[in-house]
């Protein structure tokens, strides 16, 4: 008995080596994401995949104050723990010229429909630089802001009543923003605890650039040349100043602490019940609507004479250069998979979920999965985008700190902008763009 | 002390050599090493996702220093908070340490009960001081309410960041402060106190005369101490404000933007160098004044 | 005069414990009126009726509970966290006093060239800003595969506590007289076994003190962990700070309870060495 204690040791050490390198086999994938309700439903909707082949796949959800700073930290050890990135738009820059995506062109085209995609979702969400064709993401979620209303105080009798005898103009969701100004003033009664509006203004990653960027294009102004990287003279305008004054304008109609509300921030402003009108992504929506049910409306961002513009969101689906062969080729596996019709099909029906499928845009099932779908396709004729190149980071950090102090009242508009011009012609001149 | 051994012997050296070396080399390896890795990174465009080589730029991000206005305002930033703080710690801690000086019922378990909030984890109790300072839900804010004042928003008015800080790290600090304070003042002998009562000197007097003067040593170490620490603040930084905040911004947290955030690696070892420099100056001010007071008392104490 | 010394002390020491007393009460509240906006502070038993805007509300265990959960953001639920703190910083304190209490056996006992300056060279090692250090050691350690391990951040914190085990240790070693060393000596023994049986029993407490401050220094740490061990091997204190920026909002309550359980130890552990904080907190330099 004794003797064969060893050789049983060793069969049973060997046996579970085998078993172990057995579930090694078994395939996974994993996709990292921020963290909002379309990443709860992309790992609902994963599971067909699963079901397919065989493949697991895990989504991990990061909350989007952190999202940039891990994947990125993440990207500079040996390999990523991530197989598949959905990137924010403005990563792809950062994510073609560092090495970090693969590049899709030459396999993309054969994988995946590329005529059924919208244009849009192809120039901000797909390719670097814009318009070489050159391909680095398969189009994940298509996005935009827009506004949520309180509907309810908009139809009571009362409030219409007295809004038409103080501005002359029917209690309507706004077309431009001075009927917005209007609006939020109205509503905006600090001892009740209610207020007008809540904006995007928050200093942690993007949120004050997506805020302003409505007002700095609405009102003229742009962020630089696109060709020559030029930014003093198009950022640093009398109508870009007016753009940021007008916003600056806009948050006294806020709650308190409204001159720095992030992305979660705006949406507890609004849910709590205080506040009229609230800017934000459409994925975030969702939440509102379960929150409020039919108290809450959505309409697409204002204008300013004649000029709309809304920024877009958005994130695509990248894959990871540091990762094995074998993993790669999983990702595409999965990348073709979700942008069969069929799949989009049943993408849009998760909340928050937005497609990048032409067709599917325009069609009824679309608009009216939820609420504000609707609202939301009739943005996309609007959309612009935020610099996307490799250095975009150091860009949106400045503007969190510079633009940061004009909404904060240490600097007038045109200061703030002076200087942030002259911030981001450094940083781009710094990394070899312009001259 | 310690008896000292002539270590004539072979076998006594290598004795020596084995107690103290394993430290060293470890200090060494993780210490000083870095420092001299960190000056060679900084005359390079090393980059944290570097996927290219790195190249020698030369003294590129030493002139960047000069240039960038975020540098000069941690330098301010940073200032302005550790005199602010360590002034304040120091009048609290050490007030308080005079309302110890007598004897009562409950002295030791009050004494330990005011120390708990320096052993704190920064980190973690700047996250939670977030509530307590919160605009609409903190409970300082609902105490103002009840006595009357306003609302103000602690962590995002402009004006107001750095005294959030401030307040937390007086909060977390003064009880350093009153130890040492405590310690120094318990180390008077009281047959000077005696002499001063023969004397009929007036309780001003004692205090400016002898209290304060002998008491300084002691504190002003604390004082050095408590500032080279105060340098460094980034926990409560990262807690509070976040690390790119203007208002807010100290040298550790510009690294920790430059380094991680920007991703530029040779220009975060760059601006570090200078906070190295100035730290290793306040360092020697520190360990000269430490053997100052040793050799003046024996130990210090 | 006297009741103003009274006043003050009474005043400053409801400042001083109130938030940590807040901190309690926030980890029996329900998520809800973890952000109420009126204050509410005095706990009652569940299942009673109360009306908005009261200053009470029912206690409930519900944020310890939640501790079990994964919250979003985060791979794994507190109590992983909570561990890895553990490892990390019990490991490091073992290794950390044992270099330190040879290092501080050797100055203490032995005629060692160029002591003084070496102590002190040990000591400025504790000036240097954690982020100005990081960013060499960061590139070391992805060289040698490092980052979000255990190790590397053991390796590390044993290094940063080194000069707090030295100079709390020599102070400890210098306090035991040598007689006993110098019988054994000339009774025959090495100066290991001196060490080791004459030494070491007496410099135990001494030790365990010494310990303490540095589990302390290793459990608060974040400026290193957050850098280096971002997404594995993470600890407690990353993961409290990961937590913001999430869409629901800080789960308070969880937030709460966690923050208690970690802070427990230290508090037990600052009421057990109280005699010595003074010499801990100062690195050893300051004696009473």
């Amino acid at each position: 008995m004794k003797r064969a204690i060893g050789p049983a040791a060793v069969a049973l050490l060997v046996s579970l080596w085998v078993v172990a390198a057995a579930d090694a086999d078994e395939k996974s994938l994993t996709i990292w994401w921020a963290q909002w309700d379309p990443a709860a439903g992309l790992q609902e909707l994963s599971q067909d995949f699963t079901a397919e082949t065989g493949v697991a796949v895990t989504v991990h959800q990061i909350p989007w104050g952190s999202y940039q700073d891990q994947v990125f930290l993440e990207y500079g050890n040996e390999s990523t723990a991530f197989d598949i990135v959905v990137g924010d738009s403005q990563w792809i820059g950062r994510g073609a010229t560092k090495g970090l995506y693969l590049e899709l062109t030459d396999w993309i085209g054969g994988a995946i429909d590329l005529d059924g995609i919208h244009p849009l979702a192809k120039r901000y969400l797909m390719e670097y630089p814009t318009g070489s064709g050159k391909i680095w993401a398969a189009p994940c979620e298509t996005d935009a802001l827009g506004f949520a209303y309180r509907r309810d105080w908009f139809e009571d009798m009362q409030e219409q009543t007295t809004f038409r005898a103080n501005y002359g103009r029917e209690l309507t969701p706004p077309q431009t923003w001075k009927q917005f100004r209007d609006i939020a003033e109205f509503f905006h009664r600090p001892h009740g605890k209610r207020y007008g509006a809540a904006l995007l203004s928050g200093r942690g990653y993007d949120s004050i650039t997506m805020g302003f960027q409505p007002f700095l294009w609405a009102f003229g102004g742009a962020w630089g040349d696109p060709e020559t990287f030029a930014v003093k003279g198009h950022l640093d305008t009398p109508a870009a100043a007016e753009g940021l004054q007008f916003m600056i304008e806009l948050l006294k109609f806020s709650a308190p602490g409204g001159t720095n509300a992030d992305y979660g921030g705006v949406l507890n402003a609004f849910t709590n019940g205080s506040t009229a009108m609230a800017l934000n992504y459409f994925p975030f929506f969702p939440g509102i609507v379960e929150a409020m049910g039919d108290k809450v409306g959505f309409f697409v961002v204002p204008g300013h004479d004649g000029t709309r513009a809304i920024s877009l969101g958005g994130q695509g689906m990248s894959i990871s250069t540091k990762i094995p062969a074998l993993q790669q080729a999983l990702a595409k596996r999965f990348i073709a998979w979700f942008q069969q019709k069929s799949v989009q099909q049943k993408w849009i029906t998760y909340p928050g979920a937005f497609t990048a499928n032409k067709e599917l845009l325009d069609s009824a099932a679309f608009r009216d999965a939820y609420p504000f779908n609707g609202t939301f396709a009739q943005s996309l004729d609007h959309l612009r985008d935020f610099w996307n190149v490799p250095v975009y980071n150091e860009l949106l950090a400045v503007n969190a700190r510079v633009l940061g102090e004009a909404l904060d009242g240490s600097k007038t508009p045109q200061a703030a902008l002076e200087r942030l011009a002259m911030e981001h012609e450094m940083i781009l001149r710094g990394a070899g763009l312009g001259r | 002390m310690g008896e000292r051994d002539g270590g004539a012997e072979l076998g006594d050296h290598w004795l020596k050599v084995g107690f103290v070396a394993p430290a060293l080399l470890l200090l060494l390896c993780v210490n000083v090493f870095p420092l001299f890795y960190s000056l060679w990174l900084s005359f390079t465009n090393a980059d944290l996702i570097g996927s290219g080589a790195v190249q020698s730029v030369g003294t590129l991000n030493y002139s960047f220093l000069f240039i960038d206005p975020r540098y000069a305002e941690a330098l301010r930033t940073t200032a302005l908070f550790v005199v602010a703080a360590v002034s304040a710690q120091l009048v609290l801690g050490y007030g308080l340490a005079l309302c110890l000086q007598e004897r009562f019922r409950g002295k030791a378990v009050l004494l330990t009960l005011l120390l708990v909030p320096m052993m704190m984890p920064p980190a973690v109790m700047g996250v939670y001081w977030k509530l307590i300072l919160d605009g609409s839900y903190g409970v300082l804010n609902h105490g103002l309410a009840f006595l009357g004042f306003g609302q103000p928003q602690w962590t995002t008015d402009p004006g107001l960041k750095l005294l959030s800080l401030l307040i937390v790290d007086v909060w977390m600090w003064t009880p350093f402060m009153l130890l040492i304070s405590l310690a120094s003042l318990n180390a008077i002998p009281t047959y000077i106190y005696e002499a001063a009562a023969i004397d009929r000197a007036g309780r001003w007097r004692v205090f400016r005369r002898i209290t304060l003067p002998m008491s300084a040593p002691l504190v002003g170490l604390a004082v050095l101490l408590r500032s080279t620490d105060a340098l460094k603040q980034f926990d409560l930084v990262m807690a509070i404000t976040g690390p790119n905040d203007g208002a807010t911004q100290t040298l550790s947290a510009l690294l920790y933007q430059v380094m991680f955030r920007d991703g530029k690696v040779g220009m975060a070892s760059a601006y570090s160098y200078v906070v190295l420099v100035v730290v290793i100056a306040l360092a020697s001010i520190f360990l000269r004044y430490l053997n100052h007071l040793q050799r003046r008392v024996g130990t210090a104490s | 005069m006297k009741n103003l010394r009274w006043m003050l002390l009474a005043v400053y020491g409801m400042l001083s414990t109130l938030p940590l007393l807040w901190l309690a009460i926030t980890a029996i509240k329900s998520r809800v009126d973890s952000i109420a906006t009126t204050a509410k502070f005095i706990p009652v038993g569940e299942g009673l009726g109360i009306e908005a805007g009261s200053v009470r509300f029912e206690a409930t265990l519900e944020g310890f509970r939640a501790l079990g959960e994964i919250y979003a953001g985060a791979a794994h639920p507190y109590y992983h966290y909570l561990l890895n703190t553990f490892l990390i910083g019990s490991l490091s304190t073992v290794a950390a006093v044992s270099l330190g209490t040879l290092c501080a056996y050797g100055f203490s006992r032995f005629r060692i060239l160029g002591e003084r300056d070496l102590l002190f060279f040990i000591l400025s090692t504790r000036f240097l800003p954690p982020l100005a250090v990081v960013i060499p050691i960061l590139m070391m350690y992805r060289s040698l595969g490092l980052p979000n391990t255990h190790l590397g951040l053991v390796i590390l914190y044993t290094a940063f506590n080194l000069s707090l085990a030295v100079w709390l240790m020599k102070g400890f070693i210098d306090d035991i007289p040598a007689a006993f060393e110098e019988a054994a000596l000339v009774d025959g023994y090495t100066r290991w076994q001196v060490f080791l049986r004459v030494v070491l029993p007496r410099a135990l407490p001494g030790m365990a003190v010494t310990a303490v401050f540095c589990l302390i220094s290793a459990w608060n740490e974040y400026g290193f962990a957050m850098t280096l061990n971002n997404r594995d091997a993470v600890t407690v204190p990353v993961y409290f700070a990961g937590l913001q920026g999430n869409v629901q909002g800080m789960p308070w309550s969880q937030v709460g309870a966690g923050v208690l359980l970690f802070v427990t130890p230290i508090v037990v552990f600052t009421v057990l060495t109280r005699k010595h904080l003074l010499r801990g907190v100062t690195f050893g330099t300051i004696k009473q």
